[in-house]
């Protein structure tokens, strides 16, 4: 070997100690590759020892619970499985959520479970990189039956192909400050749009306070909203084969100005909210100054329960009868929120599978799932939880509960991701200029929702 | 290694001696070799991964690919034809980036170039407390980019915001002016990233100034030259090939500037402020358009040559070769 570091240099000896290297290089890596895969336990029979890795969305309404939380699955964990751990690694945003997902399904190597959100278990699902679950696999972790309906139809594209195990819910809701609903002798929490809107404009001055808020500068709440009205009016926002857009229809243009006039026409919102993303419509709730926060989730309650209206807001199901009509208008669904949640995914080149499955079984377990409830405030999606812990569906639990009951989910398309950004475009867009001018026209609109349109049209060919 | 073997092999390399292991090359080509440990890692880090990008943005490569990227279908030239033909779908999205990514660069280093030359031109003096001011010029350029962000965000924040209630206090607007959406928006960009960048010049500048021998200036004082002229005649010409070194990376700098908007905007940012890697980023890490994104990329590297050439004309200036 020493002779390979001869001092003399010359082409072949070059080439031999950059062969020797490159072999290494490819070599090596493979071989412990290897070995690992070989000392990976067998499908039957308790799995080898290990420390798992996992990559979960961060709690930043509740950081310090989300970490007990954690703690407490571990030591389940540990104690169900002697000599395994895990370690957690935590995402606070969409992009770091992406990123972290193309980078495992390019390399094919990544942590052992992925959290998604609902609306991102479709593009998961489209990389092929996550396990598709059997029988078999669910019931090792307390079978398909445990769950609460509605949030297995985000887990897959059918009922046979489900790769995402539901770990929390989070339905949406009307919420209104009681206070102000009765200040301005309004009895009845509105179930019509038409009813919403004059309800709304009776608790707005113009100044100091509001009918309601809106977040049109954030990342998904026009989204949100847009979906909401164009599925009550019976229209959608992708056709049925998730192939072509349908931002610029009839309907969505609708949908938009609706939306929109909250703060052009009927001005039941502050110009101001045209640069609000949902922080900021949480946190003008909590000021008293908007009487309605339009399809919300239990997330806002950490910050409204350390705030004047602690105690004054109620949760209610939100109108389902779009505006200037009676009724439903034909297709139109009574929709007032999509099936929304976390998700835990097992990933496809995971060294230890049966081991992540077991870790899945404690996260599902009712007494896990009520501390998500009561640490995180967020709603448990285990049936046995509802039934052993009753405050589950009581007071504003109770409501968003109904709330998770009638929740329809959003088509489980690839292409989901993209039209979310195409719709916060074109809403963005407009709502700047109702900032500056006050207003804005149907065509600027229309114009605005054919762009994205052809934008999102682009991506998907 | 004997001494004189060491000696030999040096002579060799450089070409001094007729004979020996390198005898059949040419002098010429010893320089090369001798660059081969930095030429390799370049090679490694920057052309090849250029290459895939090129080869990304020629597919389809999405979140239906990605799992197995290298059969990513061929699209041939399709994302370049959607983003860059005048009627083709993507072309305002890309066009208005392409623009909003200029002006802000642009504009950016032409308000920083001044404020660096005259803080450089302050504190080159004999001044009180000189060492402790040039210290605190440098504050803005240390701070992190996002915390950066975060700052101005929450100063152009509309009617709670710094500037809407400064701006309310001078009667210079109204206290509901809306800085992170709409027009303004790219003056609140412009802003920010004056205040982040502005200690650039001023250490190319400060750092050309101390070239200058004092005598120069001493010989234009005896010969009865005022500031100005000697500013004019003297002090700017010295700087100038420094300055243009400055003004090149600057503008590359701030062209290729994502935090800051990232953080500011968010990615569905305004279109002023949508600025080119910020689409970039949106389309390849969001929406899982890696291809369309690959593409953009190439096009913003191709952008992107035209300062890079100023540059390498600004980094030969006095080059006696």
């Amino acid at each position: 070997m020493a002779h390979l570091f001869d001092s003399r240099l010359t082409r072949r000896r070059f080439l031999k100690v950059a062969g020797m290297g490159a072999v290494a290089s490819v070599g090596v890596p493979g071989f412990l590759e290897a070995c690992a895969q070989s000392s990976t336990g067998s499908s039957t029979g308790s799995p080898k020892p290990a420390t798992l890795s996992l990559y979960i969305a961060k709690d930043t309404a509740h950081p310090q619970q989300q970490a007990q939380l954690m703690d407490m699955i571990k030591a389940q964990f540990e104690k169900e499985n002697p000599g395994s751990s895990f370690t957690y690694d935590t995402y606070a945003s969409a992009g770091e959520e992406t990123t972290k997902l193309e980078t495992a399904a390019a390399a094919q190597e990544g942590p052992d479970i992925f959290e998604f959100g609902s609306t991102l278990v479709p593009t998961a699902n489209a990389t092929g990189a996550f396990e598709v679950f059997t029988n078999d696999m669910w019931n090792r972790i307390g079978g398909k039956g445990i769950f609460f309906p509605p949030q297995l139809t985000m887990s897959g594209p059918s009922p046979d192909k489900l790769i995402a195990v539901p770990v929390s819910g989070n339905p949406w809701a009307l919420v209104h400050n009681k206070a102000m609903l009765q200040a301005a002798g309004i009895s009845k929490v509105p179930a019509t749009w038409n009813d919403f809107i004059d309800a709304a404009k009776e608790m707005t001055n113009g100044t100091d306070t509001w009918g309601t808020a809106m977040a049109p500068a954030d990342g998904f709440d026009p989204w949100h909203k847009i979906w909401l009205f164009v599925t009550q009016l019976g229209g959608q926002l992708m056709d049925s084969t998730g192939k072509k857009g349908l931002l610029d229809s009839d309907a969505s243009v609708e949908a938009c100005a609706f939306w929109l006039d909250w703060m052009a026409k009927y001005k039941i919102a502050a110009r101001q909210d045209a640069a609000f993303k949902g922080a900021d419509e949480v946190r003008a709730f909590a000021t008293g100054k908007i009487g309605f926060s339009v399809m919300t989730g239990p997330g806002g309650m950490a910050t409204w329960d350390s705030s004047p209206v602690a105690g004054q807001y109620e949760y209610t199901l939100g109108p389902t009868v779009p505006y200037g009509m009676s009724s439903l208008p034909s297709g139109g669904k009574p929709a007032q929120g999509f099936v929304s949640g976390q998700y835990y995914t097992l990933f496809k080149y995971s060294k230890n599978p049966e081991l992540a499955l077991n870790l899945l079984k404690v996260v599902v377990s009712p007494e896990i799932q009520y501390q998500y409830f009561q640490l995180r405030k967020q709603q448990p999606v285990v049936l046995a939880t509802f039934n052993k812990y009753p405050e589950l569906k009581q007071g504003n639990w109770g409501a968003l509960y109904d709330a998770a009951l009638k929740a329809y989910p959003t088509p489980f398309f690839a292409a989901w991701g993209p039209l979310e950004v195409e719709v916060g475009k074109a809403i963005n867009k407009i709502a700047s200029q109702i900032a500056i001018s006050g207003s804005y026209t149907m065509s600027d609109l229309k114009s605005a929702l054919t762009q994205v349109n052809q934008e999102l049209q682009a991506s998907l060919s | 290694m004997s001494i004189k073997g060491a000696a030999l092999r040096v002579a060799v390399a450089a070409g001094l001696h007729p004979t020996g292991r390198f005898s059949n090359r040419s002098p010429v080509r010893v320089p090369y070799w001798l660059l081969s440990p930095s030429l390799i890692p370049l090679v490694v880090i920057v052309f090849i991964p250029m290459l895939f990008a090129f080869y990304i943005s020629l597919t389809g490569l999405n979140q239906n690919t990605i799992s197995d990227w290298t059969h990513a279908p061929f699209v041939g030239l399709k994302h370049y034809l959607d983003g860059l033909e005048p009627n083709g779908p993507l072309a305002p999205s890309f066009y208005g980036s392409i623009k909003a990514s200029v002006i802000f660069s642009v504009a950016t280093t032409l308000f920083i170039l001044p404020i660096g030359v005259g803080a450089a031109l302050l504190l080159n003096g004999h001044i009180r407390g000189r060492s402790f001011l040039r210290a605190v010029m440098l504050l803005p350029y240390i701070i992190p980019t996002f915390v950066n962000g975060i700052l101005w965000r929450l100063i152009f924040m509309t009617n709670t915001g710094v500037a809407d209630q400064l701006m309310a206090a001078l009667h210079l607007g109204s206290r509901d002016t809306f800085w992170l959406i709409g027009p303004r928006s790219l003056w609140a960009l412009v802003l920010a990233d004056v205040w982040a960048s502005w200690p650039f010049i001023y250490l190319m500048a400060l750092a050309a100034l101390q070239t200058i021998p004092a005598d120069v200036y001493d010989a234009a004082k005896i010969d009865g030259a005022t500031p100005l002229r000697i500013f004019g005649r003297i002090t700017l010409p010295l700087i100038a090939p420094t300055l243009g070194l400055g003004i090149a990376l600057s503008t590359i700098n701030h062209f290729n500037n994502f935090a800051l908007p990232f953080v500011m905007f968010g990615p569905t940012p305004p279109d002023e402020v949508n600025v080119l890697p910020l689409n970039i980023y949106v389309n390849s890490f969001i929406t899982f358009n890696l291809g369309l994104g690959a593409a953009m990329s190439v096009v913003a590297l191709l952008i992107m040559l035209t300062p890079a050439v100023v540059y390498l004309r600004a980094a030969r200036i006095g080059d006696a070769d």
